[in-house]
């Protein structure tokens, strides 16, 4: 069985962009278009990984990562922050925030799944 | 007038430290307030409550037992022009705080503005001071910026603002500083003073008023600004804060109101004017001399009187220029500080939001080119593979333009860690092996067995390197690139040469310079932003490190990195 990853991102292009990559890398693919509908995904499916935007309406990557946290049952599934926040400090933050690994969009479509895998 | 001693409190304590009961001395003052027989106002006048703590110079209780301090002042002035009569009521910060969210006082003094605290408390629009944190240290001990505070012990109230604002602070420098936490400012001078700490971070009012008593003296280490307020209760009477606005305005346009005079008051140092003292002695002897000589020379006694006037003008004028000055220093501070905020606010929303787009297209294009949505013909493949190589050159251009902003605004900063520089160049060079290989170019590396440590920021040395190696392939058509580290006077010595085109002696000065391009013709060979070596030599000068060119026109150049082998300890 392959293995299912999370990916919660508010923008549908890059949605369909990483879903369609994963997909053909042999991943299977549940997508959340924010972090509330992430949270309860994460919840009821857990997850190998979950690939988070950090900019999301109204509740945004590190509210998720805090409400992810929370729950004992999500211990252990890699949280992985696919943002375009490449300023100073920005990395940091969120790997402070909870996040276990980040990756900077733009993504690179021929090693983003390896990339992936790295954080098993 | 009943008053209890309380610490210094921090300007900006955030709401959950609040929680305190009432002490007996509050209670009973506020019985006092709703007494009518005791009441001395005039009927007729609005009686406007202030809360009193101890924060000199700002706010505090004088020797007499009447409040004073610039918020005092200011308050007062305004009083008097719209007859308002003041109660105030003394206590703690926390207490007055309290008092305020529940409406018992009307007015507390010298609030910072905080997202939470608008929540509960009204405030006014104008500033009446802005106020930051600031590091003081004894004369002479070389602090000079946040740097300098590495391996130091610094003294800071504990769990206040400025404590987590120094931790992020050092933090974000990757600073290694002991915090000591103590629970008041009196106790962090005095701790500093008797060197048991290094420096101390208080206020600036707090520090400008009692630094050098300590023989401390301030350093130009600040950080973490706030504009500070009256805070109103939201269920008080809410003209008070337009009132309170309409006179900070008049009073901040006119250099001789009331406003500057308790600024120059209370936090202006002790100045020594030699001429006042000596126009005094003048004064006294000419006269004794004009009494000796009984009714003396009207003529003599007109030109010291002219004299004395022009230097009492004088005088006048240059405390004018003081307060002006002042005024005209903490406005253009103003100014300096809310233009980066937006300057740095434009470059993180252009970055993020150019990233956007660009994920679709270097993303879609590398999907259609892997043949993941089905294959591609040999045309098509070229195609794409042009779209997907100007989106990654047009990734790469606006990375470069950000950086250069952020050199030019001062927003640029490493973030210094130790990794293994071998490594680390091993890595970079890997990244270049493909394109090498399809010029036919010989890459060839040679590190020294003693490298191995270096400290300092990885992710923007690799940068740099990897813009040498890209450099040196791109002027390169056939031969060789080599790529040396080793330590030379312990320090990094790492170079990357090639068999190139070269640089001719009169362009080999300005490479360095930002947006420099050799070949500017439009159909020229060789594409690029020109900004590469320009950002290059600024990391490596932040790193404490210098770069150097040596090039021959048609025989190839060298570019040498010499680099301390811990950035953190400077040059």
């Amino acid at each position: 069985m392959s293995d299912v990853l999370l990916i919660i991102e508010d923008n549908e292009q890059n949605l369909y962009l990483m879903t369609f990559l994963l997909e053909k890398n042999g991943f299977a693919i549940i997508g959340a278009r924010s972090g509330f509908d992430g949270i309860q995904s994460a919840l009821h499916h857990k997850p190998r990984a979950i690939l988070l935007d950090i900019q999301l309406p109204e509740m945004d990557g590190y509210a998720v990562m805090a409400e992810l946290k929370r729950h004992r049952e999500l211990d252990g599934v890699p949280i992985i922050a696919v943002t375009s926040y490449a300023m100073v400090g920005d990395r940091d933050r969120i790997l402070a925030g909870g996040a276990t690994g980040y990756i900077e969009k733009p993504i690179n479509p021929d090693t983003f799944a390896e990339e992936i895998r790295r954080y098993f | 007038m009943a008053f209890i001693r309380q610490e210094p409190c921090d300007d900006v304590f955030e709401l959950a430290d609040h929680r305190v009961r009432l002490s007996p001395v509050w209670s009973f003052l506020i019985l006092m307030l709703f007494f009518p027989g005791m009441s001395s106002a005039k009927a007729d006048d609005p009686v406007v409550t202030v809360g009193v703590y101890e924060n000199a110079p700002k706010v505090f209780v004088a020797e007499s037992g009447k409040p004073a301090g610039i918020f005092i002042d200011i308050i007062e002035h305004i009083a008097e022009r719209e007859d308002w009569t003041l109660r105030y009521v003394f206590g703690t910060w926390t207490e007055g705080l309290d008092l305020l969210a529940k409406g018992d006082i009307d007015l507390m003094p010298d609030v910072a503005y905080t997202a939470d605290r608008d929540r509960i408390y009204a405030f006014h629009k104008e500033p009446v001071l802005s106020s930051w944190f600031q590091i003081y240290a004894p004369k002479g001990s070389g602090i000079r910026s946040i740097l300098d505070l590495d391996g130091k012990r610094i003294a800071v109230l504990d769990h206040s603002v400025q404590e987590a604002a120094f931790v992020r602070l050092t933090a974000g420098f990757g600073i290694n500083a002991t915090i000591t936490p103590v629970p008041d400012y009196k106790t962090i001078f005095a701790m500093v003073a008797a060197r048991q700490c290094d420096a101390a971070i208080t206020n600036r009012f707090y520090g400008l008023v009692h630094a050098q008593k300590h023989g401390l003296e301030d350093t130009t280490v600040v950080f973490h600004p706030t504009n500070l307020f009256f805070a109103a209760s939201k269920s008080g009477p809410q003209h008070l804060l337009d009132t309170i606005d309409n006179h900070l305005l008049n009073l901040k346009s006119n250099t001789q109101s009331v406003y500057y005079g308790s600024l120059k008051r209370w936090i202006a140092e002790d100045v020594k004017y030699e001429l006042p003292a000596w126009v005094a002695t003048l004064g006294w002897v000419l006269g004794a001399v004009l009494l000796m000589s009984l009714a003396g020379s009207a003529l003599l006694k007109r030109q010291v009187n002219a004299r004395t006037r022009e230097l009492r003008q004088i005088n006048r004028e240059m405390e004018q220029r003081i307060v002006q000055r002042t005024a005209q220093l903490a406005a253009a501070v103003e100014k300096a500080q809310a233009a980066d905020r937006i300057k740095s606010t434009f470059l993180a929303t252009m970055s993020h939001e150019l990233r956007t787009p660009l994920n679709s297209i270097i993303g879609f294009s590398g999907i259609l080119l892997q043949g993941l949505a089905g294959p591609l013909n040999s045309e098509q493949q070229k195609q794409m593979g042009m779209v997907q190589g100007s989106a990654r050159h047009l990734l790469a251009l606006i990375n470069d333009v950000l950086d250069i902003s952020k050199i030019e605004a001062g927003q640029f900063a490493l973030s210094i860690s130790a990794f293994d520089l071998r490594e680390s160049i091993e890595k970079t060079v890997r990244l270049v092996t493909p394109a090498a290989a399809k010029k036919s170019i010989d890459l060839n590396l040679a590190i020294a067995d003693d490298v191995a440590t270096a400290t300092t920021d990885q992710r923007r040395l690799e940068q740099v390197i990897l813009n040498l190696l890209n450099n040196a392939i791109k002027f390169t058509d056939k031969g060789r690139v080599d790529v040396s580290c080793r330590i030379e006077n312990g320090q990094y010595r790492l170079s990357v040469s090639d068999t190139g085109i070269g640089i001719a002696p009169e362009h080999l000065q300005p490479i360095f310079e930002p947006f420099h391009q050799i070949d500017v013709r439009l159909g020229r060979k060789y594409e690029g932003t020109g900004l590469g070596l320009s950002i290059s030599k600024k990391i490596v000068e932040m790193m404490g490190g210098v770069i150097e060119v040596q090039s021959r026109l048609g025989q190839g150049s060298v570019f040498t990195l010499h680099l301390p082998m811990n950035s953190g300890e400077g040059p």
